[in-house]
């Protein structure tokens, strides 16, 4: 014969067993042991009224849906994270307070409406899932942004680009892009060391994010160039919001020890057309670019709108 | 092979009409659970190989809305993974059948409720399916995402399948029309193993 109150108390999960007006009828040794509630003081008492963090509504409803259908019922660690809070006491992990558990409720005894809930101790299992999503972001990061200036990158830029395509598409709304650069950064190189190019390409990136509305993003192209694309806008909004941003530039001034530094910016804008550009967004680009160009042979400083 | 593992016309009729049966045992659990009237409507079944439903999910998920989307393994002597697709509107409509405040409609909560019918669903049609055919079967415990596009459906789900029975039926509760769909993906085995089992009920009769 098998002796079942041996495996109910040496079972390697926690096992209660309530009937459907939630009052316990069995605790076993696991939960004795972490909760330090012995079963004889906890037996016929209410669940939620000794835990009353415990989801009343919820709880009866998933007793009552293992009663109808006979089948198990699941509490997921997401979104409960515990059924019983059972702290832990590590000094060296701190990432949880508390147990993470998997719930699953079986029927016991269908005739007599009681059922049993197996209480699995899965906080191992979701520090690790914990720790790989803070690597995913990481990775996400790394891949980009630009370590630099911590703005986005190149790359990102196209996967971005596209998001925003189709979401302004399905919506019938305008996307504005701008390409900038710092006028004769390479004197500014060359004079103050490249270790101050380096902060006034730091400098940029900081102020472009700070200046742009927050639907707009701002991506480093390379060396002392960038890109805006500017969400909802039109070439003239376009226009309007790097104007601001490049007198906003012009007036910056950065200490260094061979004096005070000033440095301008000029930009050329476009607009995203869906017939000239047939969701290329590259032919955009290459639309500001040209006017960028405009604006450096005209003297610097400038903001050109595209064809 | 291939042929072995479509649905003829009459076996066809016959899952049809053993997914009725199965169907109605459901309707009475959710009715019972959440104390409301509620009604499944007949299920409308189809059998497609694993690049119609690809078709059928980029169909299906590349609207404005979410999609919540739970999934669980089935084992046993049917063997492979049902899910089940519910829009946000009807995720919410589901949410205040269930009696969530209106400060409960949020994510989480939403996806418990979303579990918990997708589980009753599951477990009710296809126990009563299995018994129906002389099967014996057992369930993991469902997952849920939300998806926004069959990219990531595409991303998430590994493609182990070469044919899928869709069952699609729209939930009423009193006034509302709640759409979801059961999506039963089974092994190549058990898809044998459905077809022979048809077979039998057909000879019976």
């Amino acid at each position: 014969m098998i002796k079942n109150d041996i495996i109910f108390n040496t079972i390697d999960n926690g096992i209660i067993i309530l009937d459907e007006k939630l009052n316990i009828v069995a605790w076993n040794h696991w939960l004795e042991i972490r909760t330090n509630i012995k079963e004889d003081e906890i037996k016929n008492k209410n669940i939620c009224e000794q835990f009353p963090y415990v989801n009343e509504k919820k709880l009866k409803r998933k007793i009552k849906a293992v009663l109808v259908t006979k089948n198990p019922s699941y509490y997921s660690v997401d979104p409960h994270k515990f059924l019983i809070d059972i702290k832990i006491n590590s000094i060296t992990d701190n990432i949880f307070e508390s147990m993470q558990q998997d719930i699953t409720i079986v029927p016991y005894d269908v005739e007599n409406k009681l059922v049993c809930l197996y209480i699995y101790d899965k906080t191992s299992l979701y520090k690790t899932n914990f720790k790989l999503e803070k690597l995913n972001v990481e990775l996400r990061d790394l891949s980009n942004r630009d370590p630099m200036t911590r703005s986005f990158n190149r790359r990102y830029f196209y996967e971005e680009s596209n998001k925003m395509l189709s979401l302004s598409l399905r919506n019938n709304q305008d996307i504005s892009l701008v390409i900038l650069d710092i006028d004769k950064f390479k004197n500014i190189n060359d004079t103050y060391g490249h270790s101050i190019g380096d902060d006034v390409i730091i400098l940029l990136a900081r102020k472009l994010e700070e200046f742009v509305r927050n639907s707009d993003v701002v991506f480093r192209f390379g060396g002392e160039e960038f890109v805006i694309l500017l969400n909802n806008a039109c070439i003239d909004n376009g226009y309007n919001v790097i104007e601001k941003i490049r007198k906003k530039i012009e007036e910056l001034e950065i200490d260094t020890k061979k004096g005070k530094l000033h440095f301008t910016i000029s930009a050329g804008v476009s607009q995203f057309c869906e017939l000239v550009d047939v969701s290329d967004i590259e032919n955009t680009l290459k639309r500001a670019d040209d006017a960028l160009y405009i604006a450096k042979e005209n003297g610097r400083n400038k903001v050109v709108k595209g064809e | 092979m291939k042929e072995r593992l479509t649905l003829n016309e009459d076996e066809r009729d016959c899952l049809q009409e053993l997914m009725n049966i199965s169907y109605g045992s459901a309707t009475a659990a959710i009715a019972d659970i959440i104390e409301k009237f509620a009604t499944l409507s007949i299920p409308n079944i189809k059998t497609v190989s694993l690049e119609e439903f690809k078709e059928y999910i980029k169909h299906k998920l590349n609207h404005d809305k979410s999609h919540y989307v739970t999934s669980q393994s089935i084992n046993g002597t049917i063997s492979g993974e049902t899910m089940f697709i519910i829009d946000e509107n009807s995720t919410i409509n589901l949410g205040k059948e269930f009696d969530l405040e209106e400060d409960e409609l949020i994510q989480e909560e939403l996806k418990d409720v979303v579990l918990e019918i997708s589980n009753i669903i599951t477990s009710t049609t296809l126990s009563k399916f299995a018994e129906l055919i002389d099967a014996s079967i057992t369930f993991s415990p469902p997952s849920i995402k939300i998806l926004n596009s069959s990219e990531e459906f595409n991303d998430t789900y590994v493609n182990e399948y070469s044919y899928i029975i869709i069952i699609s039926t729209v939930m009423k509760f009193e006034d509302q029309n709640i759409k979801g769909e059961l999506l039963i993906l089974s092994k190549d085995n058990s898809i044998l193993f459905i077809k022979d089992a048809l077979n039998k009920v057909l000879e019976e009769f």
